[in-house]
């Protein structure tokens, strides 16, 4: 094979293409760290290199804006193929078209774990009861000798309500994911609720619920339930993930 | 003969956007939810990839063209090793050097080759350098401390990107696997600057062209994962994760489709502590950074195709015995 051709001559068009691009996508990085939405894709934790990265994009879009407004005096500008472009914007077009929305209950794709995911941090266990969320839960459960070292303690959770045919008609599962770093990890887990009248909450409706566990059956398996005293729908969390 | 070409690229992208509207439309029949559904959750997927990935790989766009614009290949050549095993295994600990993670390894690679790297020392330092670099050295100590899987990840990641890269590099040479270059670099040959100042604002200038060079595999790579994550349920495969030889097979078939960052995947694989063997977590740490879905597209733009074929299946097959072994020999 020689050189390719389309490179030495490309369209004019698609060299005005390429800063565009580039400042678009810092821009929407910029737009992504300033409303929050960062949240919906990556651990709040690595929200700095979403930083970075939206930095090194400005700079590379600057460089290719003045080498396109230079192009006609001395220097050659950045030239890239069609295709490259295309593909290229495709994170762009997607990011502005399609509403900015956490994983939820359509993401779940096969069951919900009951198990908790992720080494358990001191931390955790030390935490006032009260304030342990579904996956700190999870921890305490796993590492219990017997389900019923629970019964009468209070807890209070937020998640989404996940429902499966074989639940009993009192039952459902208040759930979250987790997420170790971006959605490609993410995991749903959830603890079970009984609540008389569990039908009427729909599925992947956010609920905020406190009560009591009590070891029960659920699934064929005796394991610690959460017997709602109260059940109040809340609006999405700003960080609708368990980091574990 | 051009004309066809583009055509071809039109044609493939045109197929791929189909094949992507079956298959989610089939997702959304499947799951019995709205399209709009199905599409957000595929695009919270594919952005979530994308944005956790991209800052490695403008780093590794950037570590490239700097090295276009600074390093001569003359003063490179002199420093490296001269036989083909002593460059494979340099290759394995060039990760020191150029801290780059498996989205900006292949444009710094593929920079070093044109500088004139040997085939044996590029490729091992393809395959190993996303995780023999102190960043993940230091994700990885902090999930796992110093322990077993630490010490087996560095021992079994060394051991099969050099056997590859040892072995590829022996049976071939550098036309035979290497795609053409594009024209781009003859181009700036031509006028090369010799300002420091000059050598910057080129360095910048490759740097955004190697984006968009290397950006387009990354984002095929992203929406193939994402698709990939929509329509398949991740638990089907925990399922089967039992047993010395599947708990291996399926764990490097999860980091093959997971796509995670080298960078973060230690902590992903916590999470499997528990559920899986050993042996397969560390398959888990010790091939994912080397194959992906996102890199092996990535390779596709750089290698010829058989030679991507060799560079999935020996580190997958290499990687498969080094798991096995850990479960079976060594009784973890």
């Amino acid at each position: 094979m020689k050189d390719r051709p389309r490179k030495a001559a490309p369209a004019p068009r698609s060299t005005w293409l390429a800063p565009l691009i580039l400042l678009g996508m810092g821009g929407y990085l910029c737009l992504l760290l300033l409303t929050g939405n960062i949240n919906h894709y990556i651990n709040e934790r690595f929200a700095w290199l979403a930083a970075l990265a939206a930095l090194l994009f400005a700079v590379l879009g600057l460089v290719a804006l003045r080498s396109r407004l230079q192009a006609a005096a001395h220097s050659e500008p950045i030239q890239t193929s069609w295709d490259s472009l295309l593909i290229c914007s495709l994170p762009l077009l997607l990011g502005i078209f399609i509403p900015s929305r956490a994983l939820g209950i359509e993401a779940i794709n096969g069951g919900i774990s009951l198990s908790p995911v992720g080494v358990s941090s001191a931390a955790s266990f030390t935490r006032d009861p009260l304030d342990r969320n579904i996956l700190d839960w999870l921890r305490e459960f796993d590492r219990a000798l017997s389900p019923a070292a629970f019964d009468g303690t209070a807890a209070d959770v937020v998640g989404f309500v996940y429902r499966e045919p074989s639940y009993p008609e009192d039952t459902f599962m208040l759930s979250r994911f987790t997420m170790s770093c971006c959605v490609a990890d993410a995991f749903p887990v959830g603890m079970p609720v009984q609540v008389a009248g569990a039908g009427s909450y729909a599925a992947g409706e956010w609920l905020r619920v406190g009560g009591g566990l009590q070891a029960r059956d659920f699934d064929g398996q005796r394991m610690p339930v959460l017997v709602a005293d109260t059940v109040e729908p809340v609006p999405q969390p700003a960080q609708p993930y368990l980091y574990p | 003969m051009y004309r066809t070409l583009h055509l071809n690229k039109a044609l493939a992208l045109a197929i791929a956007a189909a094949c992507f509207l079956a298959a989610t439309v089939y997702e959304a029949a499947r799951a019995d939810l709205a399209y709009e559904l199905v599409l957000s959750v595929f695009a919270t997927r594919f952005l979530g990839i994308f944005v956790e990935a991209v800052p490695f790989l403008l780093l590794g766009s950037l570590t490239s063209g700097f090295i276009e614009a600074y390093l001569r290949s003359e003063e490179m050549l002199r420093w490296l090793p001269r036989s083909r095993l002593g460059g494979a295994l340099g290759g394995a600990f060039l990760g020191l050097v150029f801290p780059v993670c498996e989205c900006g390894v292949v444009p710094v690679a593929r920079r070093l080759f044109r500088k004139g790297m040997p085939l044996s020392m590029g490729l091992t330092f393809l395959l190993s350098a996303p995780f023999m670099n102190p960043i993940v050295f230091a994700s990885t100590y902090i999930a796992f401390g110093f322990g077993t899987i630490f010490v087996a990840r560095v021992f079994i990641t060394v051991l099969v990107a050099a056997a590859v890269g040892w072995l590829i590099g022996s049976l071939s040479n550098p036309e035979t696997v290497l795609k053409p270059m594009p024209a781009q670099e003859h181009r700036h040959e031509h006028h090369k600057p010799v300002s420091f100042r000059g050598k910057g604002l080129r360095a910048l200038q490759i740097a955004a062209e190697e984006f968009f060079e290397m950006g387009r595999f990354l984002i095929m790579g992203a929406a193939i994962a994402a698709l990939m994550q929509t329509i398949i349920a991740q638990d089907s495969l925990l399922e089967l994760g039992t047993g010395s030889v599947l708990s291996v097979l399926f764990m490097q078939i999860l980091a093959f489709i997971l796509s995670v960052c080298s960078t973060v995947d230690s902590f992903l694989a916590l999470a499997f502590v528990n559920t899986f063997t050993t042996g397969a977590i560390v398959s888990f740490l010790s091939f994912g950074p080397m194959v992906d879905i996102k890199s092996t597209m990535m390779f596709a733009g750089v290698f010829r195709r058989r030679i991507v074929l060799y560079l999935v299946l020996l580190p997958f097959a290499f990687n498969l015995v080094a798991g096995v072994f850990i479960n079976l020999a060594l009784g973890y």
